[in-house]
């Protein structure tokens, strides 16, 4: 792999390896985070109420695609209780387009000024009273529109052209990026194969849909800092750096407050359309301003739709079943706007070719402009869709070499001993046991007996299948790669180390103060902190107190994002901790009269090694004198008062991109494993499919905690349930959302989950973070799609279903299964 | 539009409020009586968060107008435990993992209180169903059923002890 | 999403609602609310007049009267789902109740609320069509019974006028030897239906008599499938016989496409279903 040559793996920066016998992390300690939350005092957006505050209602597009002819707000400003009704035009006196993460950007604006893109984006917006008299005043706001063609399908959008381009200023057609990217000898590799494996492959749009909507809290004043906004995304410490510019003030006079978020799975990550917007609308108000989006403008207008993509894909394997290469070209349907550019792609390169040895790939990426809303982030940001390809690829490579498909991907799995493994894209894996993750998932779900079984059901006449999917769980994300994804001309992009901060401070009582910089989002990270913390220095969970920094009190944090949150923020509890154990140490010898050479933490105190209980003096008592009586100690800076750290923690390993766009470098190295195996029935007169059994046995490094681990897999896996039979966007042909609406849109229920969930865990420690731990919020939706799509296919072998497209809602399936019935009495 | 004048117990206090007869339940418990541990998700009746207890039956408080609540004795998320202590069944909750961002927790607890309060020993069907009509995205229901069944063997717990003491 | 403005009465008897209905242009009655405040947020329905019936006494029983069991206003889904009248007279009715919406929705919403909402995929117009219930509509002065069948006029449109309130329903008791059945299709339990079949039957000295099969989901209202009955009845009951009788009764429908479903695909769950509840009630009926 000669184009990986420029690509060096930096040695390990590890403090702290995983050990046996470790007090705390391995623990499932119940939630730091829950018992405020249970008893209804967890403190999310909507809770929040600042004085004089005022409510906003918006007038939202009917229409896919119009030019807005004029705007008629005489009623609606008339109306009592009604303090302002504003047009995008009026919004521009404030604030400009939004920040872009795509180059050359595509213009968003906050609010429409000249034409609507989709349904759902806003026109125009009321600052009232109360949410029910702005919602009367939007009611009475009239908009003449001038209806345009409405972009809808993926592949026709591409040829539009005249009236129907989206944004004629900014693209001459509805192509927002048209970009290839090669690793390694691909042409070498397909011209050397014994056959190529071929596929169409479609993966329809759908979001995280969190219970809770995004919204805002913004306060304005001139002659006081700024902006003070509530919001509840989850990127607090960076918003007020990419929305500065949007709002015209600098990143200092932007205070973001963090709040108790419900639920993202990538969906507020950034949230940054309607902070600007609801900003906006409170600089010109004057007032405070709250918008909370109700569920139809969530869904409408959330940009953050999940990836919606049409794959012609192509596998290079060897007739005894040597995987040489992948290469495919996929459409991507991005909706109106463009903000992220191609990075759910980039992303998905860090473990395109997944748990095997494939040694070269290439992907032409077509970004399509259409008009619906625009795509975002949601739980595993493009690579949910790329190891599904993976899987279906393997598993038609399976069909047409006649292989069995477990052992067709134990032979082409990486082994134990090659890592840290370098893909073909640049990135590395940095550790793993695939074949270990397998073996416990067969046993756990007992395959052997499930086929068994699914093949005596089938011979009854029953629709019984078995799948199986080996996926990989890329995580802690460092994105040098998005350098890579903008074009060549104008990459617009500069590297990044991801870090992420914590402050701690014991306080003259021994209570340690943390202080967090990202938010809580239903992850967990007081919980975090507090097991590495206890682990590393011995304090008691209970002596640990959290505080959640502003964007103006804190510093570096990214959040919870892209698997990240618990492997970098225990990077930083280890530096606060080692420079914490320095103070304590020195305090500590100080007043035992000893060399810091004889001591050691031991049960929340500095005690003499080996020594008895009286050699110690706790970390409250060295709290105290530290804090207060500086004078007992020696007259050296050293010793001044307080116990206290920032730290910060930049990614452990990554590498940039080859300048010549050989490779990616690293961005992604810390990697999971996952194994999911599934047994369903179909009814085939109907289409329902009937979970029977399900396991899924993940490595995700060492683990922290295994019953928030376990929270995650399961509740990722009920999205992949939700992503594979229920949950699908559904635009007609005039590009009018359909099914907008929990009733029509359907997240999986109680009833919709299998009843036998069995979870397994393998430990296979990254030699890079502290402790070896790796990052597991994803993989639940990087493997279910993949495995329940293999059975379903099972269990309709014998009637020659192929399925190609996601989801399979049971109205699909059953026409799937009508086809291959007139398939196959035609061929009688 | 009249204004309509209510009164009604709520976790265990008397309110009294005039309300204009449009405002949801949801909504008032939420604003007018601050009582923001209510969720709001849908609006629609579909997501099951805003569920609380009214006179001892779950109820999607979106689908409810306040005026309709007057005489009504209501519970809340914030009314189950005492000041400073959970409730078993969110105690419960806590111990089994039963929420991850707790939006749906409110909801949820509703529907556990209403079905404990009937089928003291549910099976695990019975819990599916109980609260097959609150959606929750995080944690794929597997620990929120734990807790049911876990918070049913607590309440079972208390109430043997219970007899056993007035015994 | 919040309602429009309205006012709102309470009426503390059955006269008074009555007299507000004849009164008042514009208004709705609200008993369970659990269809009608959905459509209020979204402000798909703007009601000027909001009459709850929820104070008035006497409105929720379930009782018996002669051979027909009479169930009021105000018996919420969830009292008639739990109650032991309906499990012994009409079994057909406390089964299909676990297919029906979510105990939330159950406790308050109401059978005659529902009926009156008239949600073409909604399943007790349809099973109210196959026990050949009598809808007992008032208005102030003077009280008619209309037929369940041909009550659903379409979606969400029934035969009460708008000055009428439905009191009442009256369910005639499932005879011995009765059997019945109710299958029924949507993306989760609980949902609206894409498609629901109930049925009733009697099988007498082998042949198949009084046989009653209704779909929900199909068509723009509930209908009852009587050339389906027709074709059956007198017959011995066979599985192919069932199935060539789903077939054309499938074939007859053409039921309304919405973008997540074809029509073709809710006429294959008619002749998916149709056998299955029938042989079910024949099952039932022995």
């Amino acid at each position: 792999m000669d184009h990986l040559k420029t690509n060096i793996i930096p040695p390990s920066r590890q403090r702290e390896t995983a050990r046996a016998g470790m007090t705390w992390i391995g623990q499932s300690i119940k939630r730091v985070e829950d018992p405020r939350i249970l008893a209804g005092k967890g403190g999310y957006v909507d809770d929040v109420v600042v004085p004089g505050m005022a409510h906003a209602a918006m007038v939202s597009s009917p229409h896919a695609h119009a030019r807005i002819v004029s705007i008629d707000t005489a009623k609606a400003k008339a109306l009592p209780g009604v303090i302002g009704v504003y047009t995008g035009e009026d919004l521009a006196t404030v604030v400009d387009p939004c920040p872009s993460f795509a180059s050359p950007p595509v213009t968003q604006h906050a609010m429409c000024i000249d034409k609507v893109r989709h349904v759902g984006e806003v026109v125009a917006a009321v600052v009232a009273e109360d949410r029910y008299i702005a919602e009367d005043a939007a009611a009475l706001i009239e908009v003449e529109y001038e209806v345009l063609p409405a972009n809808v399908d993926i592949e026709a959008s591409l040829e539009a052209e005249g009236d129907a381009v989206l944004h004629p200023a900014d693209r001459e057609s509805n192509r927002a990026l048209d970009e290839s990217f090669s690793f390694g000898p691909v042409e070498e590799d397909f011209a050397g194969a014994d056959r190529v494996i071929k596929r169409r492959l479609r993966w329809h749009r759908s979001s995280g849909t969190a219970i809770e909507t995004c919204g805002v809290v913004a306060q304005y004043d001139a002659f006081k800092g700024g902006y003070t906004i509530h919001a509840n995304t989850n990127f607090y410490n960076f918003i007020p750096f990419v929305i500065g510019g949007s709002l015209r003030v600098s990143p200092g006079e932007l205070r973001l407050i963090p709040v108790l978020t419900g639920g993202s799975f990538g969906s507020k990550v950034f949230i940054h359309k309607i902070i600007i917007l609801t900003a906006a609308l409170a600089r010109l108000s004057g007032v405070p301003v709250k918008y909370i989006e109700d569920r139809l403008e969530h869904f409408t207008n959330s940009d953050s739709h999940g990836s919606d993509r049409l794959y012609d894909c192509e596998m290079a394997v060897m007739n005894d079943g040597t995987f040489k290469s992948l290469r495919f070209t996929v459409l991507d349907d991005y909706g109106a706007y463009f903000q992220f550019g191609v990075g759910t792609h980039g992303n998905a390169m860090a473990q395109v070719t997944g748990p095997y040895r494939i040694e070269s790939f290439a992907m032409r990426v077509i970004a399509v402009l259409t008009n619906k809303c625009q795509q975002g982030p949601y739980r595993g940001f493009g690579s949910e869709v790329t190891n599904w390809v993976m899987e279906r690829m393997v598993d038609a490579a399976a069909e047409e070499l006649g292989r069995d498909p477990v052992a067709l991907r134990e032979q082409n799995m990486i082994q134990p001993d090659e890592f840290p493994y370098m893909i073909t894209t640049g990135n590395i894996y940095d550790s793993g046991n695939f074949q270990e993750v397998l073996a416990q998932a067969k046993s756990l779900f007992d395959l052997d007996a499930w086929k068994a079984k699914a093949a005596a059901a089938r011979a009854e006449g029953r629709c019984v299948g078995v799948g199986v999917a080996t996926c990989m769980e890329r995580s802690v994300y460092g994105p040098t790669e998005w350098w890579f994804l903008n074009n060549k001309e104008q990459p617009g992009f500069t590297l990044t180390s991801t870090p992420e901060g914590i402050s701690a401070r014991f306080d003259p009582s021994g209570k340690l103060f943390v202080t967090l910089n990202s938010c809580m989002v239903g992850t967990s990270p007081e919980t975090v902190v507090t097991q590495v913390l206890a682990e590393r220095l011995t304090v008691a969970p209970e002596d640990i107190v959290f505080n959640y920094a502003d964007s103006q009190t804190g510093f570096n944090g990214v959040g919870p994002q892209g698997s990240r949150f618990t492997a970098m923020v225990a990077g930083a509890c280890i530096t606060a901790s080692i420079r914490l154990e320095e103070k304590l140490m020195r305090f500590g010898a100080h007043l035992l009269q000893r060399r810091v050479e004889d001591l050691e933490l031991r049960n929340g105190s500095v005690a003499v090694k080996g020594g008895l209980e009286d050699q110690a003096k706790t970390f409250a008592e060295i709290a105290l004198m530290s804090s207060f009586f500086r004078l007992s100690f020696p007259d050296e800076e050293e010793y001044d008062s307080g116990l206290e750290t920032t730290a910060v923690y930049d990614h452990p390993i990554s590498a940039e991109p080859d300048p010549d766009r050989k490779h990616l470098g690293i961005f992604y190295p810390i990697v999971g494993h996952i194994c999911h195996m599934a047994a369903v029935e179909v009814d085939p007169e109907t289409g329902k499919v009937e979970i029977l059994d399900y396991a899924a046995v993940h490595d995700n490094g060492t683990i922290v905690n295994p019953r928030t681990l376990g929270g995650q897999v399961w509740g990722g896996t009920a999205n992949g349930i939700g992503t594979t039979l229920t949950e699908q966007f559904v635009y007609d042909a005039t590009g009018q959302f359909t099914n907008p609406n929990f009733a029509e849109f359907a997240l999986p229920s109680a009833h919709e989950m299998p009843k036998n969930l069995k979870l397994g865990h393998v430990e296979t420690p990254s030699p890079y973070t502290e402790y070896g731990i790796k990052g597991g919020g994803e993989g639940g939706r990087l493997g279910a799609p993949s495995a329940l799509t293999t059975a379903i296919e099972d269990a309709l072998r014998d009637k020659g279903v192929t399925i190609s497209a996601l989801p399979v809602t049971p109205p699909v399936l059953r026409g799937l299964i009508r086809e291959a019935e007139a398939a196959s009495l035609a061929a009688e | 539009m009249n204004k309509i004048a209510i009164e009604l117990v709520v976790n265990g206090r008397t309110r009294e409020a005039t309300v204009p007869p449009r405002m949801l339940l949801s909504d008032f418990i939420r604003q007018e009586l601050a009582l923001p541990g209510t969720h709001v998700g849908c609006e629609h009746g579909v997501c099951g968060a805003c569920t609380i207890l009214v006179d001892g039956e779950a109820v999607r408080a979106c689908l409810m107008f306040a005026a309709q609540a007057d005489g009504a004795e209501l519970t809340t998320i914030e009314g189950y435990g005492t000041g400073d202590t959970l409730h078993p069944i969110q105690q419960a909750f806590w111990e089994e993992h039963g929420l991850q961002c707790g939006f749906c927790t409110p909801g949820m607890l509703a529907a556990a209180h209403e079905l404990l309060s009937e089928t003291p020993d549910p099976t695990d069907d019975q819990i599916r169903e109980a609260i097959s009509g609150n959606l929750c995205r995080c944690t794929g229901y597997e620990y929120i059923i734990d807790a049911i069944r876990s918070a049913g063997k607590k309440l079972r717990a208390q109430q043997a002890e219970d007899a056993l003491q007035s015994a | 999403m919040k309602p429009a403005p309205f006012d709102y009465h309470r009426p503390g008897d059955l006269q008074g609602v009555l007299a507000l209905l004849a009164t008042h242009d514009g208004a709705s009655i609200i008993a369970g609310g659990q269809s009608l405040v959905p459509m209020m947020n979204y402000r798909l329905a703007q009601p000027d007049h909001l009459i709850d019936i929820n104070r008035v006494a006497g409105l929720d029983y379930i009782r018996e009267e002669g051979d027909a069991l009479v169930i009021g206003a105000l018996a919420r889904h969830h009292a008639v789902h739990a109650s032991p009248l309906v499990a012994q007279h009409l079994p057909l009715v406390a089964h299909a109740y676990e297919w029906i919406a979510h105990r939330a929705v159950r406790n308050r919403g109401t059978l005659c609320g529902n009926l009156c909402h008239a949600d073409p995929a909604s399943e007790m117009p349809a099973i109210m069509q196959v026990l050949e219930t009598q809808m007992v509509l008032a208005r102030d002065g003077s009280t008619r019974e209309v037929p369940a069948v041909g009550y659903f006029v379409g979606p969400y449109e029934t035969q009460r006028d708008d000055d009428e309130m439905l009191v009442e329903v009256r369910i005639p008791k499932s005879a011995r030897g009765t059997g019945w059945g109710f299958e029924e299709v949507s993306m989760r339990k609980g949902d609206y239906a894409w498609a629901a079949v109930a049925c009733t039957l009697r099988v007498v000295d082998g042949a198949l008599a009084d046989v009653r099969v209704a779909a929900a989901g199909v068509d723009d209202a509930a209908l009852r499938l009587t050339s389906l009955e027709a074709a059956l009845t007198g017959q011995a009951p066979a599985a192919g016989l069932f199935q060539d009788a789903a077939g054309e009764a499938a074939a007859g429908l053409d039921p309304p496409a919405s973008a997540a479903v074809t029509s073709e695909y809710k006429r294959d769950l008619v002749r998916a279903l149709v056998p299955r509840v029938l042989a079910a009630a024949v099952d039932r009926a022995r």
